[in-house]
């Protein structure tokens, strides 16, 4: 559905976005996540056309963006982060001219236009001028002007940012009410964004693709090998050195009488420790893995890619 | 052609709800109004005395002594009100970033271009159409109404006109707000205007003859005569290709560079 290809961009000599591939199928919602800086509002723009890659290409529907970038802009809906459009318009003429310019005929144009307005329940705003609507509604006419053509790719820069919880919340549900049929790209730094709405999670930090993987196994891989929490009755000391001394344990923290257990990928040691622990005659509270949360995650892999 | 004439619409639709063009009409209207008026007043005196002597009644001539100043000063207040109907016809997309989304709509740039310029020429063509009630006052007390040397002086200064204004548009697609867009629109259109004033085009030197068909004054002055001449109406066809040709090139060298 979408691919993008060996994608580089260069601002002058400033890398912006490295060699970047991943695809996206049809249906699915990807979230696009990275610190701030980190690229992603690069890789929208190339995607959506607002500038041709430096090297690279990316596809939609299998048009390239480089020979057919028509094709692929009537294919699109962007939605930019913190989108500006023409303020002094009223939101229905907005939509009426956004939609003609995206080669909606003149027939089908005020019936898209309902549709657009309903789905983004925005119908008691139309006749008021863009730049005096709150926050929250501006970002519904941001989404009707994407949607107005009904495009088969959405891509959403940041779509919540700046809203308040109650239109997070809406905005979210929207989203995603239109996966399945439509194919979303969403960008983000707001972590349980992703694992509320995305069905697939890109990783990108410094212009490079950390990671690529389902919401639920971009979490479940680390979560496997890295960190077992115990908490045991007992000199800390003695405690520390019986767990240290089991193969594939890496480091040993504790606090008080919680430890934190770093243990080597691949390997389970849980039934190691607690039979050690037992044996050593301390009495052993509680023990579990350390389920890690999308924002652990995320952390890890962009500090250990800074580390490298 | 229906993304061009919804561009036009648009472009249109914002001027008017805007200050810009009524300020700008209003303007043009008034200072030729009273430039008009003033020349005609002058040139009814003067004609009546010429009249006295049999000689000079021969030379009295409605172009040569109204229309004729009239198309000239005008000039110059043109160069006055066009580089406000340009400067924010990209500069502001660009300040308001509404250009982001334009750029990802299936539109070519020539689209935008064409859309956007065929709106300002509109506006430049209202504005000289308003003061057409002046020619048909004047013929009125005319004996034979000479049309054609003030439609000719018309078309230069149109011409003209929509020659500052590709430039202008040229101007804001280089520049980044507004401000910065009318001042250099404004030093780059006087700076064609003082290019024949350099060196003197009758000295002699070739590059005062140069400069001289350089600059945008010049042509004007066949037009308002009456004469169309060939190279004017090509010297001002090919400066406003040329400025939105450059226009075009702007853009995308702007976008490549992100």
């Amino acid at each position: 559905m979408i691919k993008i290809e060996n994608v580089t961009k260069m601002y002058g000599q400033t890398v912006a976005v490295d060699n970047i591939s991943f695809e996206v199928n049809k249906g699915e919602i990807l979230g696009f996540l990275g610190p701030n800086g980190a690229g992603k509002t690069t890789t929208m723009r190339i995607i959506t056309g607002y500038f041709p890659p430096t090297d690279g290409n990316v596809f939609v529907e299998g048009y390239s963006i480089l020979n057919d970038p028509l094709e692929v802009k009537r294919r699109i809906g962007y939605v930019p982060e913190n989108p500006s459009m023409y303020n002094d318009m009223k939101v229905y003429d907005y939509l009426r001219f956004i939609g003609a310019i995206k080669g909606v005929s003149k027939a089908n144009l005020s019936r898209s236009i309902e549709k657009t307005v309903a789905l983004c329940s925005m119908k008691t705003v139309l006749g008021r001028q863009i730049g005096q609507l709150s926050k929250g509604f501006q970002q519904r006419v941001a989404l009707g002007q994407a949607l107005i053509n009904d495009p088969s790719v959405l891509v959403l820069d940041e779509p919540t940012s700046g809203l308040d919880p109650k239109q997070i919340h809406e905005i979210r549900q929207l989203i995603k009410s239109m996966a399945g049929e439509r194919t979303i790209i969403l960008s983000t730094h707001i972590l349980p964004e992703v694992s509320m709405t995305c069905s697939k999670v890109v990783i990108i930090n410094e212009g490079v693709i950390v990671a690529v993987d389902s919401t639920e196994n971009i979490g479940r891989n680390l979560e496997r090998s890295h960190q077992i929490e115990l908490s045991a009755e007992g000199s800390t000391e003695k405690i520390v050195q019986t767990i240290s001394r089991i193969p594939g344990v890496n480091r040993v923290e504790h606090s008080g009488n919680r430890y934190t257990v770093d243990v080597e990928m691949g390997t389970d040691v849980r039934a190691e420790i607690a039979k050690s622990v037992v044996n050593s005659g301390f009495g052993l509270l509680e023990l579990k893995t350390r389920s890690l949360s999308l924002e652990d995650v995320f952390l890890r892999l962009v500090t250990e890619e800074e580390g490298a | 052609m229906r993304n061009i004439a919804e561009i036009y619409k648009r472009e249109i639709k914002f001027y008017f709800s805007t200050p810009i063009a009524y300020v700008v009409m209003v303007i043009f209207t008034t200072i030729f109004g009273f430039l008009y008026f003033r020349n005609l007043t002058y040139y009814s005196e003067l004609s009546y005395q010429l009249m006295q002597n049999p000689y000079y009644a021969q030379s009295v001539d409605l172009i040569l002594g109204v229309f004729a100043p009239l198309f000239n000063s005008n000039s110059i207040i043109l160069l006055m009100v066009i580089p406000p109907i340009s400067m924010r016809l990209f500069a502001e997309e660009k300040k308001s970033r509404t250009i982001e989304l334009l750029f990802t709509y299936p539109v070519k740039d020539i689209q935008v271009v064409m859309g956007k310029w065929l709106a300002a020429v509109t506006i430049i063509l209202l504005m000289l159409l308003l003061t057409a009630p002046a020619p048909f006052l004047a013929f009125g007390f005319a004996e034979s109404a000479e049309w054609g040397p003030v439609l000719a002086g018309y078309l230069g200064l149109f011409l003209m006109g929509v020659s500052f204004l590709s430039l202008g548009i040229l101007i804001s697609a280089l520049a980044e707000n507004q401000i910065v867009a009318i001042i250099i629109s404004y030093g780059a259109l006087l700076g064609f205007w003082f290019l024949g004033w350099v060196i003197d085009p009758d000295s002699g030197k070739q590059i005062g003859k140069v400069l001289g068909e350089l600059s945008i004054i010049g042509h004007l002055t066949n037009f308002i005569k009456g004469v169309i001449n060939t190279r004017d109406l090509t010297y001002y066809l090919l400066f406003i290709f040329t400025s939105m040709f450059l226009t075009l090139r702007v853009l995308e060298s702007k976008r490549w560079r992100g």
